[in-house]
Formats: structure tokens, C-alpha cells, sequence
């Protein structure tokens, strides 16, 4: 019995042993998807390709440590500094007026996915997770006054170009590293500052998502054929911060002001001299305030010359 | 007993093998040799980059005025610091620097010359303040040199620099073993008292500065990105860490470099 006993309990052994003794013949590590075969073992292999051991997943906290005063009470009218805008952005920019967003068709507009990320508004960024599989199909990331955003990761390709344009636009991942890699299309049309800078709806957007401990930093690049000359780039912090709560935003539309029907408020190309009143305050060069491609870059210091700016405490 | 007893204890043994060797397949808890921090390196950091300045310019292309301190979080201490800000002071008291020291210089607009000094270290040259900056990385003898609490403060402080691992061997049975997943980490104390921007916006000289490094693209028209993210940790006057990320774009044509001197206003 005991001898019979113990036969038995060399042959469960030995069937347990087995796989070793494969793999140290071989001397290469087994297959993932042979580990996986245990009852004990589950193949945790396929969620890690799937989210590349990064998980953005979380409340974030905004972090208006960069450009407050543009991204909180919002940007002066004719500050375009920094940006590659084109001579069509300016013009268009020069007629637009702020009460437009009265307007019974602006009052509710959210964000694009290109500018909320400048916005002033927390995010909450969660993943879609194939109830079978298990694998990562999508992420999504929710804001206050935007609208929920997938960014697909199943490998689906971009709809046909005449495929309906939204606010979120149509975003597909991949990983690069430990950096997440987003390619959006089919923006609607909206804007690369709050002060009239447009962006146009053939506009395209990468990102790329970097995750340093609780520190989310998001590189977003927007190539506009329309209203840049060069690409836009722009890097924005957030902290994750598990107290918080993106709260909802039922957006009613009201009557704001009592006019015509289909007046628009703006102003004619040429008539806005209000563009150059941020210049003036601040003691900046109009042509630097007008922005473009050359204000983006340290050279251009040389050209307007060593200026101390007037700017102070415009907004607080 | 003993015949009892010794089939269960092979049994027990066995699993035990079984189950470290699986673990050595994942490579869970193999000790790895010490790696040459160059020969591993995740990214190519080297040559020449530009900044390319979208935001906050009206504090980094011209001169902020005094008392202009939007965007960062200083405390009341920092704000009345920030307040007495003299140019013509720091001038005279040879401490023209003080903005282009290592919280505030990857702010300041300019081309940078990222090289490998050894295989160790990486050196960061910049055009603005004509600074430079080594980065030892942790376990070199350069590293553990400037983690001595006997060194002397310096604008560009006592630099330490890692590859920020990818996973932590975590999952029900460890995982695979982490891995320099494509950013350098940067963390310098022993800093020099300084500006974290040019019109005074003091930090004190129990800074913390942190740094991640990550290299993007090429995009799809050939465009090489930079991005450090900054962290600045200062108890004395910021109310809590100050973040900012900034951008550079890698110079394909050659440099057009152009040092230029520390200026105090």
C-alpha cells in the first residue's frame, strides 16, 4: 500500500515536473500560451500586449501651470503668439467676435478633441475591455463640456473621408514604447485658441500619451492645410487625482440676447482694431502678437529685440 | 511515518521547482547584471534640438514684468520674493544665472546639444546662459558622486538620471521583469538658489527638480519630438509641485548654434 502510495505520488510529480524538464532541454523560455494551459495559471500575457503594462486609466486633474491666463478666463483678442497660424487663420480671426457664443447654435458647442486639452476642464480617461478576451478595445476620455471620446485599438481603419465629422473626430491607438500614439480625423470645425483662431475640418491630430507615475503628459500635434503652416504642438500636464468627479453638463440653450433672427455677430475684414489692443497693453510688437510660424522659434527674439513686457495681472 | 511522509515532502519539493521555474520563464525574478545605461538606451536623445515655443511665451520670449507670476503655484512667501526681483542687483552680485539654472533652463528658448559624455553619463549643453548639464546615471560612481550631501550647490545642481522602467513585475504570478521603456528620468538636488522665471519667481535651495524625457515620432513628416516634463517641488515657495512639459524639435540641417551669455533681465 505504501509502496503503491508513493508510485503515485512520483507519477503526479513527475506529470507537474514535465514542463521544466521540456524547457531545460531547450533551454528557451516556453511559450506564454503553454504556461497558460495550467488551472492554476492564467495568461496575463494578453491584457499586458493589449495595454503595454501602461494603464491611463483615472480621474485627472488639470494643471494650469502653463498658459493660465488663455486656458482659465480665456485668451486676450489678437494674442496669436506662438502660433504657426496662416494669413487666412488672421483674417478670419479678425472678424470674429466674442458674442458669438451667444448664439442659440454656439451656447452648447463643446470642445473639439484637438482643444480640450487646453481647456479648462478635468478629464476622466477609462478603457473598454472585451468581456471574452480581456483585451484593451478601446480607450475613452471624458471631459467637462466635450463629449465622450473613443480611441479605438482593435486595429479598425479610418472611415471613408465623406464618413459625418464630429467634435471627438474618429481616433485609433497604438503603443510606441510605453507611449500611446493617437491619430485622429473627421474633426468638425473649431478652433486652436478661444479667441477666433480657427481650425478646419480636414485637420488632422497625433498624440502621444505619456504616463509618469500619478503625471499624465499628452503631445498633441495638429496639421491644418487651411489655417497652419506648420505643425502645432502643444504638451499639457495632469495629476491623477482619485478625489475627483467630472461633474455633468446638461448645456440648455437660452435666449441670450434679443436680435434679429440670423444676424451673426462679427466684424468686417479690415474694421477690428481691437486685435491690436492686447499689443499695445502688454508692450509687445504687433507683428510678434499676430503670431505665425517664425514667432515659434528662439530666433525670432533676435528680431523684435530684448523686450520687457507690460503684461501684469490682466485677468486675476 | 517516515514512508509516509517523504513521498509528500518530493511532492512538495517538485511543485515548489515547478512553480520558481515558471516564474524564471517570465522572467519574473531573474537578478539581472548591471546594464551599460547607454548600450540599453530605450530612446535616441542625442544631437540637436530646438525649442519650439507655443506656450507661455509672453513669459519665455520676452522679459515678464515684475509681479507677473500667472501660472505658477507660489505661496505667499514666493509671491513677496518674487516682488523685490532687482536685475540691476543680481547683475552686479555676478548672479546673472539665476534664470537659467536647471528648474527654469529647459524653459528658456534656445537650441540644445544632448551627447553621451560617457557611456554613463549624458551631458546637456544649451545655447541659452551657455549652461551645461550631466546626467550620471544612478549605480555609476558619477551617480553616486553626486548624491554626496558634501557638494556644493551649483546653478545646474547634482544630477541623477535613470531609465523609467515599464511594469513593475506585477499580476497574480509577477510578470515579466521591468524594462527601460523609452524615458530617462532626471531627478537634481543640491541646486543654487535661483528664478524659475526670468522676472524673479524664486525657488529656494530645498528644491527638488524632477524630469522625464520621452522622444516622440518621426510624425508623418519626418518630425522628431522632445518633450520634458518638468517637476519642480519646492515646500518653501510653491504651494504644491509645478508642472510644466516642453517641447523640442530635433534639427536635421546641422546647428546654427549661437551661445549667449547669462542675462538678468
Amino acid at each position: 500500500m505504501s509502496l503503491l502510495r508513493t508510485g503515485l505520488l512520483a507519477l503526479i510529480a513527475a506529470a507537474v515536473t514535465t514542463p521544466v524538464a521540456v524547457m531545460s532541454q531547450t533551454g528557451q523560455p516556453a511559450p506564454s500560451k503553454q504556461a497558460s494551459q495550467s488551472l492554476v495559471e492564467y495568461d496575463d500575457q494578453v491584457q499586458r500586449s493589449a495595454t503595454n503594462n501602461v494603464d491611463f486609466t483615472g480621474e485627472w486633474a488639470p494643471r494650469f501651470h502653463e498658459d493660465e491666463p488663455e486656458r482659465v478666463p480665456g485668451p486676450e483678442l489678437g494674442d496669436y503668439l506662438g502660433i504657426p497660424v496662416s494669413d487666412a487663420a488672421r483674417l478670419r480671426a479678425s472678424a470674429w467676435e466674442a458674442s458669438i457664443q451667444t448664439l442659440p447654435e454656439w451656447q452648447c458647442r463643446p470642445h473639439s478633441a484637438d482643444y480640450i486639452w487646453r481647456g479648462p476642464s478635468p478629464i476622466r480617461i477609462w478603457k473598454e475591455v472585451d468581456p471574452v478576451s480581456r483585451q484593451v478595445t478601446a480607450w475613452h476620455a471624458e471631459w467637462l463640456r466635450s463629449v465622450d471620446r473613443a480611441i479605438y485599438m482593435d486595429g479598425r481603419p479610418h472611415p471613408s473621408a465623406n464618413a459625418p465629422h464630429t467634435w471627438a473626430g474618429f481616433s485609433t491607438g497604438e503603443w510606441d514604447g510605453d507611449v500611446l500614439t493617437i491619430k485622429t480625423t473627421h474633426l468638425k470645425e473649431g478652433y486652436v485658441r478661444r479667441n477666433g483662431l480657427p481650425r478646419s475640418d480636414v485637420a488632422t491630430m497625433t498624440e502621444h500619451w505619456m504616463l509618469h507615475n500619478d503625471v499624465l503628459t499628452v503631445a498633441t500635434i495638429v496639421n491644418d492645410p487651411v489655417y497652419l503652416t506648420e505643425p502645432f504642438i502643444r504638451t499639457t500636464d495632469y495629476e491623477l487625482d482619485l478625489h475627483q468627479w467630472v461633474p455633468p453638463y446638461p448645456c440648455q440653450v437660452v435666449e441670450e440676447v434679443d436680435r434679429p433672427r440670423g444676424v451673426v455677430p462679427h466684424t468686417l475684414p479690415g474694421k477690428n482694431t481691437a486685435v491690436e489692443d492686447f499689443a499695445k497693453r502688454c508692450g509687445l510688437p504687433v507683428e510678434a502678437t499676430r503670431g505665425g510660424a517664425e514667432t515659434m522659434y528662439p530666433d525670432f527674439r533676435e528680431k523684435i529685440g530684448h523686450i520687457i513686457s507690460k503684461c501684469i495681472a490682466a485677468q486675476r | 511515518m517516515n514512508a509516509r511522509v517523504s513521498p509528500l515532502i518530493a511532492v512538495a519539493a517538485s511543485l515548489a521547482l515547478a512553480s520558481a521555474s515558471v516564474v524564471a520563464q517570465r522572467g519574473g525574478r531573474a537578478a539581472q547584471p548591471p546594464a551599460n545605461p547607454r548600450a540599453i538606451a530605450p530612446s535616441d536623445f542625442s544631437g540637436y534640438w530646438v525649442s519650439v515655443v507655443t506656450e507661455d511665451w509672453r513669459w519665455r520670449m520676452v522679459t515678464p514684468a515684475k509681479g507677473d507670476y500667472d501660472s505658477v503655484p507660489l505661496n505667499g512667501a514666493g509671491r513677496s520674493a518674487a516682488d523685490t526681483w532687482d536685475p540691476a542687483r543680481d547683475e552686479a552680485a555676478g548672479e546673472a544665472c539665476r534664470s537659467y539654472d536647471a528648474p527654469a533652463i529647459m524653459r528658456v528658448p534656445g537650441r540644445i546639444h544632448i551627447t553621451w559624455e560617457n557611456d554613463t553619463t549624458l551631458r546637456v549643453e544649451t545655447e541659452a546662459g551657455t549652461q551645461t548639464r550631466l546626467f550620471p546615471f544612478a549605480g555609476s560612481t558619477a551617480g553616486q558622486s553626486a548624491t554626496q550631501p558634501t557638494r556644493q550647490p551649483s546653478w545646474q545642481g547634482q544630477s541623477v538620471a535613470s531609465w523609467e522602467l515599464s511594469g513593475r513585475g506585477g499580476g497574480m504570478f509577477g510578470g515579466p521583469p521591468p524594462r527601460p521603456s523609452g524615458a530617462l528620468k532626471v531627478v537634481t538636488t543640491h541646486i543654487r538658489p535661483g528664478y524659475l522665471r526670468k522676472n524673479g519667481v524664486p525657488f529656494s535651495a530645498g528644491t527638488v527638480l524632477t524630469e522625464y524625457y520621452n522622444v516622440l515620432g518621426p510624425e508623418d513628416n519626418g518630425d522628431i519630438w522632445l518633450v520634458v516634463t518638468t517637476i519642480v517641488q519646492d515646500p518653501q515657495y510653491l504651494n504644491g509641485r509645478f508642472f510644466t512639459s516642453s517641447h523640442f524639435k530635433k534639427l536635421r540641417d546641422g546647428p546654427s548654434w549661437h551661445p549667449t551669455p547669462c542675462r538678468a533681465s
